[in-house]
């Protein structure tokens, strides 16, 4: 595959990170605009499943590398595993998703290859045959372009959200799942991994959801909070909130979209009684499409929803929702 | 329930990494290193290694900083003598100079630039690029520097400061430790140095232990409000200044704007309301918007796109106003110390002074290895003597000649300009916040009626607070304590209408109604730590603390 894309599937517990399928779309364009193939590596232990779930992609393989010291993730392990395969395989470019655990790694793999690493990325395009990168910079402000010098391979990961995972390119025939023979017996773990911690409250990962039903200020009331809930629960989309709903303690504060809440870019977002102040907006501009249900016309939330009801929001979305129920009911 | 907390010696700690600590650091290290070759040719005893350490509540040095800035280069030219070849980053020397008193249509060309405004030989600087510039050369010359750092507050053994504990980390809303939690440090230290900008926290705490304030005047603060246009085309040269007064501020307000021209045609703008002003519905962003739709302001500005806004105050009462600067273990230097010239408009070149002069005194602290106000108070003498203390000298009576009005304040300050400072007497100030007056029943404010937001030219406060970068982990303790929330909605309300409201330049606070009762929102998370609520609060109730270390804006470039 010398030359060709490298892509790393994360994995946890046998569980397929879906971002990983985000970043994969962005291999395969790359893969299209500069004529190459695109190889992905799964790292862990009894971990076929996923390595067969990701072969159903249009891939020319799938390396899985089994280990005992891969079994749970630990930045020795996997920095050691990783490049080793890079070594073996001599990619011209290693693709990631920008996750927790590649944000924990990869800066060891690439430091300790001596290669450049270009995280966080949004996009990218082709010239002259050279992939630049595109990545976000002063909060999201600026889009600047990155272009490496050094010589590959070169290392990037993109952001969540970049790319859409369902428009990732299948397969007829899967592609081949192959061992490939790594050797970590002088491999030191120095970490010990304690049991998962698991958040007292379950977590919510608002970057997954597919809808996004988002409450804000206009709603008045905590009470009023269930209004909203029954519209999520009729659509099968995820509730979320504008600051001051999580400030309040309305919603819990890993339900807060916006530059000190999560970034989201759904296929569906309501934004009800939301003003659109830019610091909600810049966690949500990227949704694809963009209802808007609030009083005041000229609410900057108009400026870019796609759809806007103008209008009380305690007549609108309770009439939706029966509307919703009834329709899904039929 | 007992914390263990680690502990750094030093020998010296500068809490906050300005200008003023920053010159102190980098002057401190040569200081020690000529005395060693002295000693070692001479034969008498050398300091040996010296540890310096400065700590700064910002993310990354110069986050915080904020200033005009014109630069007079004399301080920076004795700490750095070869400045230019050492890459200090300026944008370019004052060029074209002007003055104008605005009107609400039209403008008064100043008929002679007032000396005190005159910049000839001056620099256009940004404080966050010299600041940084600065750091460089500091930890170049072995000094310590760790940001994301706060001080919470000062440690004593008696009354003698021995140091400063760092803020917690990883406390949540409730006050409980989350998983990433990190007890402060305490910091120790044969000599600490207070540096931490206007109103520092801990100079706070300092100044009321010890009554450092017991000679001195109430200081007077004023709050810059400001923005960075990118232009595109070179229309406004770098170094081009210009300065006004009048419209929009009314009489009672003091202060005035700035236009600066940057390198890679960017203007610098700002406007500095004075926090004695009267009416209580007197809103700094609100007032800086009104001044961009003036003709002169919005030509110059038009089709240019705002990239920054940022908002701090400044310490305006000079002379009268400086506290005891020294006390066991102790010294305060630098916009904490009150040390800016309120005539001229700048602090930069007095806080290095001060900084350097500050490291002269450790320096004999540290040779003699006492470190009472014995040795420290010294500093005081030095400062005295200086041409910082000259120039504070002469514009004494500056700003209290204004407390009285702005006509009342021109006269008088146009004597004392030709004097020398000569009035016949000391002129009395009192708190900014006790100008402040009562609303009466039923008042309605027509102050704001003709300011629209267009988001080109003028902004609302909440899209500006975006462009000031500012972010803070939402789940940590209110660094804004209300000590008493019921004064707000009992008393406040109808006494001055919830002036915070509009003095605050971040949208911090919001009166709310909830369900019929009106309660006081604090949006921490907004806050850019300019400390207006701090100073301006007509009830004082209100305390700004640091927030968890590395929140606040990013004034990259102010």
């Amino acid at each position: 595959m010398s030359d060709g894309i490298l892509l790393f599937i994360e994995q946890r517990d046998g569980a397929l990170n879906r971002t990983s399928l985000e970043a994969l779309v962005a291999a395969q364009r790359i893969a299209a605009e500069t004529s190459v193939g695109v190889t992905a590596v799964v790292l862990g232990k009894g971990i076929s499943a996923v390595a067969s779930e990701v072969a159903g992609k249009k891939l020319d393989a799938v390396y899985a590398v089994e280990d005992d010291k891969l079994q749970e993730y630990t930045p020795d392990g996997y920095v050691a595993a990783m490049a080793k395969v890079v070594e073996q395989l001599a990619p011209r470019l290693v693709i990631f998703s920008h996750t927790y655990q590649v944000r924990d790694f990869a800066p060891r793999l690439t430091t300790a290859m001596g290669k450049t690493f270009v995280p966080d990325c949004v996009g990218f395009r082709v010239e002259g045959g050279e992939v630049v990168f595109t990545r976000q910079v002063f909060q999201g402000k600026i889009n600047t372009d990155v272009r490496v010098a050094g010589a590959p391979p070169i290392f990037a990961s993109f952001q969540a959200g970049a790319y859409r995972a369902d428009l990732a390119e299948a397969s007829g025939s899967p592609a081949e799942i192959k061992a490939i023979e790594i050797d970590l017996s002088g491999v030191t773990i120095r970490t010990q991994p304690e049991a998962k911690f698991q958040e007292a409250k379950q977590a919510v990962d608002l970057t997954q959801a597919p809808l996004i039903v988002a409450v804000g200020r206009g709603i008045k009331e905590q009470a009023n909070i269930a209004l909203i809930q029954e519209l999520a629960g009729a659509m099968g989309a995820e509730i979320a909130a504008s600051r001051p709903i999580c400030d309040n303690e309305w919603l819990p504060m890993d339900r807060q979209i916006g530059s000190s809440g999560q970034t989201v870019t759904p296929k569906l977002y309501v934004a009800i009684g939301i003003s659109g102040a830019i610091q909600h907006v810049v966690g949500m501009k990227n949704s694809q499409t963009i209802v808007a249900i609030n009083k005041d016309p000229e609410a900057p939330i108009f400026d870019i929803a796609d759809y806007g009801i103008v209008g009380d929001l305690f007549e609108i979305v309770p009439a939706l929702t029966s509307e919703i129920k009834k329709t899904k009911a039929e | 329930m007992t914390t263990e907390r680690e502990t750094l010696e030093t020998d010296v700690l500068l809490v906050g990494a300005g200008p003023a600590n920053l010159a102190c650091a980098l002057h401190l290290t040569k200081l020690v290193k000529a005395h060693d070759d002295r000693a070692r040719s001479s034969g008498a005893k050398s300091l040996g290694e010296i540890n310096i350490a400065v700590i700064e509540k910002a993310a990354e040095i110069g986050a915080h900083q904020l200033s005009g800035a014109v630069l007079d280069p004399i301080s920076l030219r004795e700490l750095i003598p070869d400045f230019e070849n050492e890459g200090a980053p300026f944008e370019a020397p004052v060029g074209d100079e002007h003055v104008y008193f605005l009107r609400a249509r039209g403008k008064l060309p100043l008929p002679v630039l007032p000396p005190p405004l005159r910049n000839h030989g001056n620099y256009v600087v940004s404080i966050n690029k010299l600041v940084r510039w600065m750091a460089e050369k500091c930890e170049a010359a072995g000094v310590n520097i760790f940001p994301e750092f706060p001080g919470a507050e000062v440690l004593y053994d008696g009354d003698s400061v021995i140091g400063v504990r760092t803020g917690d980390k990883g406390i949540d809303k409730t006050g409980k430790p989350k998983s990433n939690h990190e007890p402060g440090v305490d910091v120790t230290a044969n000599v600490t140095v207070l540096g931490e900008g206007v109103r520092g926290s801990l100079t706070k705490q300092l100044v009321k232990r010890l009554k450092l304030d017991r000679e001195s005047d109430p200081q007077v603060y004023s709050v810059g409000v400001k923005e960075l246009w990118e232009m595109p085309d070179d229309r406004f040269a770098a170094g081009s200044v210009i300065h006004t007064m009048g419209w929009p501020l009314d009489s009672h307000t003091f202060g005035g704007s700035w236009v600066y021209g940057m390198r890679d045609r960017i203007i610098d703008i700002g406007l500095a309301v004075g926090l004695d002003y009267h009416d209580p519905r007197v809103d700094p962003h609100h007032e800086f918007q009104l001044f961009k739709t003036h003709p002169l302001i919005a030509d110059l500005l038009r089709g240019g796109k705002m990239i920054r806004y940022g908002a701090k105050a400044m310490p305006v009462g000079g002379w009268y106003t400086i506290p005891r600067l020294s006390a066991d273990g102790v010294m305060i230097i630098g916009d904490s110390a009150g040390l800016l010239n309120g005539e001229r408009l700048k602090g930069i070149h007095t806080a290095i002074k001060a900084g350097m002069l500050a490291a002269e005194t450790i320096l004999e602290a540290l040779a003699a290895s006492d470190y009472s106000r014995n040795t420290l108070g010294a500093f005081e003498k030095r400062l005295k003597e200086s041409y910082v203390g000259r120039e504070l000298y002469r514009a004494r009576n500056f700003h209290q000649a204004f407390d009285r009005g702005r006509l009342a304040g021109l006269v008088t300050e146009g004597i004392s300009v030709m004097t020398g400072g000569r009035l016949p007497r000391r002129l009395p100030i009192v708190a900014g916040h006790a100008h402040m007056k009562k609303l009466s029943d039923g008042e309605r404010s027509t102050r704001y009626d003709q300011l629209k937001y267009d988001e080109t030219l003028t902004f609302n406060k909440l899209t500006d607070v975006y462009y000031s970068g500012t972010q803070h982990d939402e789940d940590q303790p209110c660094h804004l304590h209300v000590l008493d929330t019921n004064i707000c909605v009992d008393r406040c309300v109808k006494e001055y209408g919830n002036p915070c409201q509009n003095f605050c330049p971040a949208s911090v606070y919001e009166m709310l109604e909830d369900a019929g009762v009106l309660r006081l929102q604090i949006n921490a998370s907004n806050c850019v730590h300019c400390k207006t609520c701090d100073i301006m609060d007509p009830y004082q109730i209100i305390d700004w603390v640091p927030p968890e270390g590395g929140g606040g804006p990013n004034y990259r470039n102010m």
